[in-house]
């Protein structure tokens, strides 16, 4: 069994994989960008995809392949990951898998992060050993398949994604030359950021462009200690029946008063809940109605229970599901309600592993 | 570079420099298999599931039959047919342990179970047996019931771990932690 015929391109550079796309459609050619290919060729070999063109980027160093970087956004500290980074390079991550973490001079203590469980939960569970060796982070995000395990985590971690373009190409969004390099001459490349709830549309279906390139994932890495992933997977395909994701952040810090009493907020109550949801409906989502359950509430176990059975509806009061997904191996009920054990499974998780003071 | 049907690949397999000029759809499995005739990695389901045609590429376990040809340009392959010590013909510690624990019935898998289990003790030098298992999910078994071949893997572990400490890197990575934590915890 093998692929369709079709062209292959080897890019270098992000600009030479933009012109091998512009090429492409100035030629009417359907054209697919291939990092890992885990889950391109095998719907290549069923013909369920058959490109033209077939562009690989695995070797762009734009796309920081296994590289991060932290940064402060919206007063929280995040991690930018390189689209190309592979399961396998992820898990190894010592800011994501709370191992030892050298700063690049000498002047950083070597030290331990945090880590994310949810990060480690669903890189234990997604696939195999030897897809999660080629299988990249910004592939399946590209990917849109509503049984992907990772975006459910990368969405309750409030992922932004950074996609390159040819310059004044999506001028909505645009944001300036990217890559920047100094001293060096104005780069023809744009970028947007788009937030991974926004880009997420449906069945195989993002708001990524033709012409476009996912090259970073930027994700919250403070105060996730609280989180978790469960999944009830398809015993062959090991792809997720249901999936949830939960992170969870406490109250936390003081107030002091003009008399200069000192309140302590971290009284154990939740300040703020995400949960995503995957392999149910179209495409992953946040389950807003029961995190709106959990917002500023003690986690009891009835509040928690509650929660878990608002986990499938479209929005708080309302008495809509979201859009449910069934097939030959589950129907769109047996889903819903694995959702919501799975998200009572999560939340009692992500609260074993303590948090409360961070 | 301009896209094209037939590309040139050139790579490293089992230390040895091969090139060839192959249509672009071709999958690494089957250009190891029709192309060099090293026809121990095996095709087994075709659907990325079974793991019967797993090889090391630059010394990572992979599917070969979800890897194209001109994706493994420029890089190193390792099939099973390179496992095996090339001075005397002995046996990986890994192979040696599947004849021991008879770690086989008709013997399909076994190519691609044995490149997996390499990968996990280089991974996991000393792993549970709970580990064994976990890594092996991208392997199936159609005869044995997995029994012999998780024995397999637990005694090519401690055999590993008899001859030589585990790989430099690891090594290394852990000597240069530990004083760094023994710190922060005394």
């Amino acid at each position: 069994m093998f692929p369709a015929d079709f062209a292959y391109a080897r890019a270098r550079t992000l600009d030479e994989a933009l012109d091998l796309l512009d090429e492409a459609h100035a030629e009417d050619k359907e054209a697919k960008l291939i990092a890992g290919g885990q889950s391109l060729l095998p719907m290549m070999k069923l013909r369920l995809a058959a490109p033209e063109v077939l562009i690989d980027i695995a070797g762009l160093p734009d796309l920081g392949g296994g590289g991060w970087m932290g940064s402060v956004a919206g007063g929280h500290l995040s991690a930018t990951l390189g689209a190309l980074s592979t399961y396998r390079q992820l898990s190894r991550n010592s800011l994501l898998n709370g191992g030892l973490i050298r700063g690049r001079d000498e002047n950083v203590a070597p030290h331990r992060g945090e880590g994310i469980p949810a990060v480690t939960d669903v890189l234990a569970v997604l696939a195999d050993p030897q897809v999660r060796a080629r299988g990249t982070i910004g592939g399946t995000v590209a990917h849109g398949d509503p049984a992907s395990d990772l975006p459910a985590v990368l969405l309750a971690l409030d992922a932004e994604l950074t996609i390159a373009s040819r310059k004044g190409r999506h001028p909505e969004t645009h944001l300036g030359p990217y890559p920047r390099r100094a001293g060096k001459e104005p780069s023809t490349i744009g970028k947007r950021e788009i937030t991974l709830d926004d880009f997420l549309q449906g069945i195989y279906t993002t708001d990524l462009a033709e012409d476009e390139i996912i090259t970073h994932i930027r994700i919250t890495t403070q105060g996730a200690r609280a989180s978790a992933y469960e999944k009830f997977p398809h015993p062959a395909s090991h792809l997720p029946l249901a999936g949830v994701a939960v992170v969870l952040t406490y109250k936390s810090g003081r107030l002091t008063d003009e008399n200069g009493r000192v309140t302590d907020l971290a009284d154990g109550s939740i300040a703020q809940a995400a949960i995503a949801v995957t392999g149910i409906s179209p495409r992953p989502y946040r389950a807003r109605a029961a995190e709106a359950l959990l917002n500023g509430a003690f986690p009891t176990p009835e509040t928690l229970a509650a929660a878990a059975a608002q986990v499938t509806m479209a929005s708080t009061g309302s008495s809509d599901r979201v859009s449910l997904l069934g097939d030959q191996h589950a129907s769109a009920d047996y889903r819903a309600h694995l959702a919501e054990v799975l998200t009572r499974r999560a939340l009692a998780k992500a609260i074993a592993r303590g948090g409360r003071n961070s | 570079m301009p896209a094209a049907r037939e590309v040139p690949v050139q790579l490293t397999v089992n230390g040895a420099p091969r090139a060839a000029t192959v249509p672009a759809r071709t999958l690494l499995v089957h250009f190891l298999r029709d192309h060099l005739g090293l026809t121990g990695t095996h095709v087994g389901c075709d659907t990325t599931q079974c793991g019967a045609c797993t090889v090391a590429l630059d010394g990572v376990a992979v599917k070969s039959c979800t890897v194209l040809a001109a994706q493994a340009d420029g890089h190193e392959v390792t099939t099973i047919e390179g496992l095996a010590s090339q001075a005397d013909g002995s046996l990986h510690p890994v192979q040696q342990a599947f004849q021991d624990e008879h770690g086989l019935q008709c013997g399909y898998c076994t190519p691609g179970m044995v490149m997996a289990i390499r990968q996990l003790i280089e991974d996991h030098p000393d792993p549970t047996e709970e580990q064994v298992r976990h890594a092996l999910d991208g392997n199936i078994c159609r005869c044995t019931g997995y029994q012999n071949i998780v024995a397999a893997a637990l005694r090519a572990a401690s055999a590993t771990a008899l001859r030589a400490p585990a790989s430099p890197t690891a090594a290394a990575l852990r000597a240069a932690a530990s004083p760094t934590a023994a710190e922060r915890e005394g």
